[in-house]
């Protein structure tokens, strides 16, 4: 039977800030997506330091909210070359000490230490090493909740139990009275739907969803929901630590601006260079699209979408622009401002774009390479059209990414 | 120069990039900031915080957080040219 940690750093941005600036520890501080207080006021709150959260804020929050709620909030900007190292060390520090690793998001990771373990003993030691090289590595504000669990739902969920600084060993003769003493919606894969719906069903803890009939969760799930619904009723989860990303079925790119937009000739060039970003990515990761799709949210945060299948795959910037004004232009309310505007593309084909027979588009294909040469070794905002040269996105985290590893 | 600031009644927050000299300890080939010389004050520096380091358009660059009793400083250490610049400065 497999032994899988599970890591997650405690408030991570901001305990990073708060080890890099100690005046900052034992204060509420949050960070934010801007730099500069009025842009700050238009973010949304990433991380809460454990201070603001015992004082009400809970993020994802808008900063405004959260001023209001907690005055002596103290906001900071983001420092994603900062975090992105700090990552870097947590995975290191996990690779060292275990069979494989797989990062589930910039601050949290699984890890399979069936066979440098041994047993749970072994296991409780690996644990402790690597608390401490993470503590040596990365600084003592720097902490971490562990869960060991004999699958990743388990590790998990018992990470989450103890926070901050939390240490959790689940052995599997304990898995079902672990989870009976769990809420239900506290397991990684039950979201808020999920949980209304089986809340529907009359199910709303462990012990209730083990005694569920499994036609009943199939028919109400579908099939993969239903049986992994049913299965982790009873603490079983075979999905293993998979060290290897998995192909991204989406690339996209989204930006709340520091005001709000309102002139064809800004929204035009935001959105171009937005476009670029995209279709860096995609070349980057050698994929084409096929389907672009544009999202908008105005002043009001009322918005629109809509998404176009391509007459044939693409990764440069000006296609998929072309493709998201038409889209924009379409379904845009003209009277609204915008707030924030999006572009993503989907129907991924691992290929790089098709050789045009067209000298127009050869051209633009070899300068697409020379760039792509130039903002490998220096950095995708060293190179951009002249058109996109006023526009300026800040560094952002999302998910699994940094935006400048991208 | 400052390029961004904010006041509060308790402490006082600048983001900067202005050239600096700074007085280093080596120490087991790593480099260790000790005195700080910013505009025409030397500030001695009693902790190193945290060290990172990143590409910045093909150049490797080190930031270096510090602190003395009052002050906190981000520098910047160009591996390039060797150019120190005081980032960001937050007094209590």
């Amino acid at each position: 039977m497999s032994i899988i940690l599970h890591i997650d750093f405690n408030s991570f941005f901001a305990s990073v800030e708060q080890q890099a600036n100690p005046f900052l520890r034992g204060k509420p501080i949050a960070i934010t997506g801007k730099r500069g207080l009025k842009d700050m006021k238009r973010s949304i709150i990433a991380t809460a330091s454990i201070e603001a959260k015992k004082l009400g804020i809970k993020p994802p929050i808008s900063a405004i909210e959260a001023k209001q709620i907690c005055p002596q909030l103290i906001l900071l900007p983001g420092d994603m070359r900062k975090y992105s190292e700090i990552t870097k060390r947590m995975l290191k520090a996990l690779r060292d000490n275990s069979d494989s690793v797989e990062q589930f998001s910039t601050d949290e990771a699984f890890a399979d230490i069936t066979k440098t373990a041994q047993d749970y003993f072994g296991a409780t030691i690996i644990a402790q090493i690597i608390r401490n090289e993470i503590k040596k590595t990365c600084g003592n504000r720097c902490t971490v909740s562990i869960g060991i669990g004999p699958n990743r739902t388990i590790a998990k969920l018992a990470s989450g139990t103890i926070k901050p600084n939390g240490f959790t060993v689940i052995q599997p003769n304990k898995v079902l009275s672990f989870l009976d003493s769990q809420p239900i919606g506290n397991l990684c894969g039950i979201g808020r739907a999920t949980e209304a719906h089986l809340n529907e069903l009359g199910i709303d803890s462990f012990p209730k969803l083990r005694l569920a009939d499994k036609e009943l969760l199939l028919r109400e799930f579908k099939q993969v929901t239903g049986n992994w619904l049913y299965n982790i009723a009873r603490g079983i989860d075979n999905n293993l630590v998979d060290p290897l990303e998995e192909a991204p079925k989406s690339v996209g790119h989204s930006y709340t601006f520091p005001y709000d937009l309102e002139l064809d000739g800004e929204i035009k060039t935001n959105l171009l260079a937005l476009a670029d970003q995209v279709a860096y990515r995609l070349r980057k990761d050698k994929l084409s699209a096929q389907v672009v799709s544009f999202f908008v949210r105005y002043h009001d945060f009322s918005g629109n979408h809509a998404q176009i299948r391509l007459s044939q795959p693409a990764q440069d910037g000006l296609t998929l622009y072309k493709n998201a004004w038409a889209l924009l232009d379409r379904v845009r309310n003209n009277q609204k401002r915008i707030r924030l505007m999006g572009i993503s593309t989907s129907g991924l084909l691992e290929s790089d774009a098709p050789v045009s027979l067209f000298l127009k588009d050869k051209k633009m294909q070899h300068t697409l390479k020379a760039y792509d040469c130039i903002a490998h070794k220096f950095g995708s905002q060293a190179i951009s059209r002249a058109a996109t040269m006023k526009t300026f996105f800040q560094e952002r985290a999302s998910g699994w990414h940094y935006d400048h590893e991208l | 120069m400052s390029l961004t600031a904010t006041f509060t009644p308790f402490h006082m927050h600048e983001y900067l990039n202005d050239p600096i000299d700074v007085t280093v300890d080596f120490i087991d080939s790593r480099v260790r900031p000790r005195s700080v010389c910013w505009d025409n004050r030397v500030y001695a520096m009693k902790n190193v915080n945290l060290v990172h380091s990143t590409n910045e358009e093909g150049q490797h660059i080190f930031y270096f957080s510090v602190s003395d009793d009052t002050n906190f400083m981000k520098l910047r250490l160009n591996t390039k040219n060797l150019e120190w610049r005081l980032v960001e400065l937050y007094t209590d």
